[in-house]
């Protein structure tokens, strides 16, 4: 019996061949996107799984008043959580973001002629228990990091280092802002997997900036401090402990040791909740984004039933030419369920030849599709928890609902319909089918207008008047391995960039726009201020006085630094340049004439200008209030050029900048490109948004082609006689696509208010956004109108243009 | 083995009810050659089918081997033709993609019979109808008169007591009309199987012993 059906079943797709290669490639597509989908899915899932104290491990956050929450907690509290609160077992101190630099490795016996360089950003300082508490294997060496002037390294740092994994007792001096310091590698550990939130190349033990040689001057990195925040404070409780007991515990701890915490509260945030939140309103920050994840899995499961919705479509179209067979088989004795059996098992092999195209196509397309998610996938994620079997039932269920509404539709028709054919002529199913073409329309204009939007916010983000010139400009990195006279160096430098022909401006800063400020404060206001204001936040932002003409940021009032009073810097020079948003929340008033007005910061501080509000970040933010302070900062170097034949003039400062900075490597970036990176979440989503429409685009036009050629075959009798009685070509094609032009309709309709209140929603993220216009529907519903009748035009002129005497000759 | 009573069918067109078969009695021994006639839309095909179990009736009783065959469920009706009535048709009605073997052998899969006992009766039945060199092609490798005789075998597979032809010669020339009528009156007189055949060759019908003749939906005259 089942090698019957299977015979019958590949001899079918054989002789269908057309019919059995749009079905199964479609399918094939479709799923082939949903396992590409359900990689990420998995991969986002599995985030921090791997840690083995992952249910005891708990990210310490703190609330304010108004629920804005914060993760960067000065380190000095630590210790009194560790030893004062019950429950707690373990506290990990981690500063990320201050020990990037650059390593250098001195030879096997301090030989410093083999030593090399390398700039390394991954660098955490992190607690002595760091890779006790959490799970990353060592390949070398030992655990703790305890002692000052220690480190551990990744395998790949390791190699690139010193060649091999076996560097425990090596050293390596760090060269950061805290100095030139040696550090001993303590251990190697083993690359850390991509599914961490926690990622270092380089561990350095925070207890090196308990000495004051080790800071270099940068006192608000002593660990012991609790008034700057820059560790994140990871807490392991014991199995028993109560997370909301132990973060009131360390709510009380905080505001005895230190009263200006008084507005906070603390929060533990659960492994489980830190890559994803537990719903689309956990107020805390996430390393992944649940929306994002929710919104990719219903683009997997919508594709996957707009190609189930194909199947069924072309099966049960498919089905006329086998009426016949259908027929017969009842007259010979075959039972419905027997029948549907057949069918089902049909459906079957379909399924599994689809699946296995499916793999071939995810294999291929992987690469593409990492460079889309920005992440290393593979099919080897879905090797996990309940992925495997989700994805397989979920595949199995849907092939059992298509294959066996298909088998159910077949095997009902009366043996003496079918096996006269007249299958074609009964209306049953047919507005179910009509259904699902509209549904598969809707998703597929939903896709377009979704594609549209996103492109035309892209575009206003990247292109509307962001109040500064990006343009140009190339950014060098500047030293942070430092020599003894390093400050007359960087004079040096710069006084020379000042006598290059190509560069017609340039600035140093100790950060650029796009990338972000220097840091946040609050205790700043007007001399006579209201109360309340002193909790006010601004942003701040050091720069030289060339800072504003490179990029181009113009004044409202008063006029950048001068030369002296950058080289004193701001606390000497005692002058700030604000911009008119923190003018505003300072409390001038709007047009008040502010330059040489004086503000409060610890100590009085003049206003020499105030710049017009531009856009340092992205559009996703709204305009903060910034203040710039002059100094002489070398972080990055700013460099205008007229833009033509870089490759140059880039070789030409590369030269420059190893005379004057030996032993930094040379790094650069395009002002423009580093702020467009602000949009590669978006850009992501877009490219996938077209991809999606795409292919729903296709899938629903074969679902569209195999409705037409029904209504075709339905309808021979009819367009014979019309042609008989003198109809032109042009007027039954018209006949026959006018249908469907009208369930492309329908299917706007429906997908119009639907794409509208996704977008609307989707814009809401930006603080500043396009409005949703008009057009962007009508070109959406005239695309997918379009392509149906391409697609549908193609059958109708092909029946049109048949020999009425064939049709009308039959019985 | 069936009985006619009355039996009517209609169908209702724009509130007019036109008759397809009307007020039909009809008494079938076991054993018996019958063969239909009349003109297009007399109603043979229509007849055919309801005795078939095909399709079903408006008015009036049909008894199948003293069974009430309208009061029977839909399941124990299929059973009963499957189990008693082989048909066969004027376009063959082969299956396209199964060969002469597999389309023989179809009705025993629908029955669960072993392979064994499967394999063992299409042998004989390609041996009696000697098609065991044929028994790998296809039905488009055949000529028509082979593929009735193809849609024969299949109909005796499952050894039934009442072959029902629906114009079995219709689409075939005289000579292999002729071949397919010798095989029925042997099949009638050696096996004992009952025929019931339509046709609109009085050649044809003279095979069998009684000719009923329909017009209109009515039965005109019963010959022999």
């Amino acid at each position: 019996m089942f090698k019957n059906y299977f015979t019958v079943a590949l001899r079918n797709l054989k002789r269908n061949t057309t019919f059995s290669v749009i079905n199964i490639a479609g399918l094939a597509f479709g799923l082939a996107v949903f396992l590409l989908i359900m990689e990420f899915v998995a991969g986002e899932w599995s985030a921090n799984r791997f840690q083995k104290n992952y249910d005891t491990l708990y990210r310490l956050a703190t609330t304010d008043k108004n629920n804005n929450t914060g993760y960067y907690i000065a380190p000095g509290f630590a210790p009194a959580i560790t030893t004062k609160i019950p429950g707690v077992q373990a506290v990990v101190r981690v500063a990320d973001g201050i020990g990037d630099g650059v390593l250098t490795a001195t030879g096997a016996n301090g030989n410093s002629s083999t030593q090399k360089n390398f700039r390394e950003n991954n660098v955490l300082y992190v607690e002595g228990n760091f890779l006790e508490v959490f799970s990353f294997p060592l390949a070398d060496g030992s655990t703790s990091l305890a002692t000052p002037q220690t480190m551990a390294i990744s395998e790949n740092m390791a190699m690139k280092l010193f060649g091999t994994v076996q560097a425990a007792g090596r050293t390596v001096i760090m060269s950061n802002q805290f100095g030139n310091t040696p550090y001993t590698v303590k251990g190697v550990f083993k690359n850390m997997p991509q599914t961490s939130d926690i990622q270092a190349q380089v561990l350095l033990s925070i207890h090196t900036l308990e000495n004051a040689a080790n800071r270099d001057d940068n006192n608000w990195a002593d660990p012991s401090t609790t008034e700057s925040g820059f560790t994140n404070i990871y807490v392991q409780l014991g199995s028993n402990a109560n997370a909301a007991a132990v973060a009131g515990g360390i709510t009380n701890t905080m505001h005895r040791i230190n009263s200006n915490t008084a507005e906070q509260n603390a929060y533990l945030q659960p492994f489980s909740n830190l890559h994803l939140g537990p719903d689309f309103s956990y107020p805390y920050q996430t390393y992944g984004s649940l929306k994002l994840v929710v919104l990719l899995l219903s683009v997997a499961v919508l594709i996957l039933i707009i190609a189930w919705v194909n199947y069924i479509n072309l099966s049960t179209v498919q089905s006329f030419t086998r009426a016949k067979e259908t027929g017969v088989r009842k007259v010979l004795g075959a039972s419905r369920w027997q029948l549907s059996f057949q069918y089902l098992s049909e459906t079957a092999i379909i399924t599994i030849v689809a699946a296995l195209m499916a793999i071939v196509l995810v294999q291929l397309l992987q690469p593409v599709f990492n460079g889309f998610a920005g992440k290393e996938l593979s099919l080897a994620m879905l090797n996990q928890g309940w992925f495997w079997l989700a994805g397989v039932g979920f595949i199995i269920v849907g092939a059992i609902l298509a294959g066996g509404y298909v088998s159910f539709v077949l095997s009902g028709y009366s043996p003496i319909t079918a096996i006269r054919g007249k299958i074609a002529n009964s209306v049953k199913g047919i507005v179910l089918r009509k259904g699902l073409v509209v549904f598969q329309f809707s998703i597929s204009i939903i896709f377009i207008i979704a594609t549209l939007i996103l492109y035309q916010q892209l575009e206003y983000m990247k292109t509307s008047n962001l109040g500064i010139n990006l343009q140009h400009l190339l950014v060098i990195k500047g030293p942070t391995v430092s020599s003894e006279n390093q400050a007359a160096l960087n004079m040096a430098f710069k006084d020379k960039l000042a006598q290059t022909p190509f560069i017609s401006k340039f600035s140093a800063s100790n950060n650029v726009p796009g990338v972000g400020y220097n840091f946040s404060a609050a205790g700043i206001t007007k001399l006579n201020p209201q109360k309340g204001d002193d909790k006010k936040n601004y942003f701040m932002f050091i720069s030289d006085e060339h800072f504003f003409d490179t990029y181009a940021i113009n004044f409202s009032q008063g006029h950048s630094f001068t030369a002296n009073e950058a080289a004193t810097g701001w606390s000497n020079a005692g002058k700030v340049i604000i911009n008119e948003k923190a003018a505003a929340q300072l409390g001038f008033a709007h047009n008040e004439n502010i330059v040489g007005k004086k503000i409060l910061w610890g100590k009085e501080y003049e206003i020499a200008g105030v710049v017009k509000d531009y856009h340092h970040l992205s559009m996703h933010q709204p305009i903060e209030p910034v203040i710039y302070l002059p100094s002489v900062s070398f972080v990055y170097f700013t460099i205008q050029t007229d833009g033509s034949n870089m490759q140059a003039k880039i070789s030409s400062l590369e030269s420059m900048y190893k005379t004057y900075f030996p032993g930094n490597p040379f790094e650069y970036f395009f002002a423009d490109d580093t702020y467009n990176a602000q949009f590669s979440a978006e850009q992501q989503l877009g490219n996938l948004c077209i991809a999606a429409a795409v292919l729903a685009i296709c899938i629903a036009c074969m679902g569209l082609l195999g409705l037409a050629a029904f209504t075709a075959k339905q309808r021979i009798k009819e367009i014979g006689i019309r042609k008989v009685l003198g109809a032109s070509v042009f007027s039954i094609t018209q006949l026959l696509s006018k249908d469907f032009l009208q369930l492309v309709g329908i299917a706007a309709v429906i997908a119009f208010p639907l794409a509208w209140w996704a977008m609307y929603t989707w814009l809401q993220d930006f603080a500043y956004r396009i409005s949703i216009s008009w057009w962007v529907f009508a070109i959406a519903g005239a695309t997918a109108l379009c392509i149906a009748l391409l697609t549908v035009s193609f059958q109708a002129i092909k029946a049109a243009l048949a020999n009425p005497v064939n049709s009308l000759r039959s019985e | 083995m069936i009985t006619l009573n009355h039996l009517s069918k209609w169908v209702t067109v724009g509130g007019i009810r036109t008759f397809l078969l009307k007020d039909i009695n009809l008494t079938i021994g076991e054993g018996e050659f019958i063969s239909i006639m009349g003109p297009s839309g007399s109603g043979k095909s229509t007849l055919l089918n309801i005795l078939g179990m095909l399709d079903g009736f408006d008015e009036g009783e049909y008894l199948f081997l003293n069974e009430q065959v309208h009061t029977l469920k839909e399941k124990h009706r299929s059973q009963l033709y499957k189990d008693h009535i082989g048909f066969v048709f004027q376009a063959y009605h082969l299956i396209d993609e199964l060969t002469v073997y597999e389309n023989i052998e179809t009705p025993l899969l629908y029955k669960s019979i072993k392979t064994s006992e499967r394999q063992a009766m299409v042998a004989d039945m390609l041996d009696r109808f000697q098609m065991v060199g044929k028994k790998n092609l296809f039905p488009s490798q055949l000529s028509g008169g082979q593929q009735q005789l193809v849609g024969i075998a299949r109909a005796l597979i499952t050894k039934p007591k009442l072959i029902l032809a629906d114009e079995p010669t219709g689409n075939l020339n005289s000579k292999q009309g002729e071949e397919i009528m010798e095989l029925f009156t042997q099949l009638n007189k050696e096996d004992g199987v009952s025929i019931i055949q339509v046709t609109h060759n009085e050649k044809n019908a003279a095979y069998g012993k009684r000719i009923v003749h329909l017009l209109d939906g009515r039965i005109e005259k019963i010959e022999g």
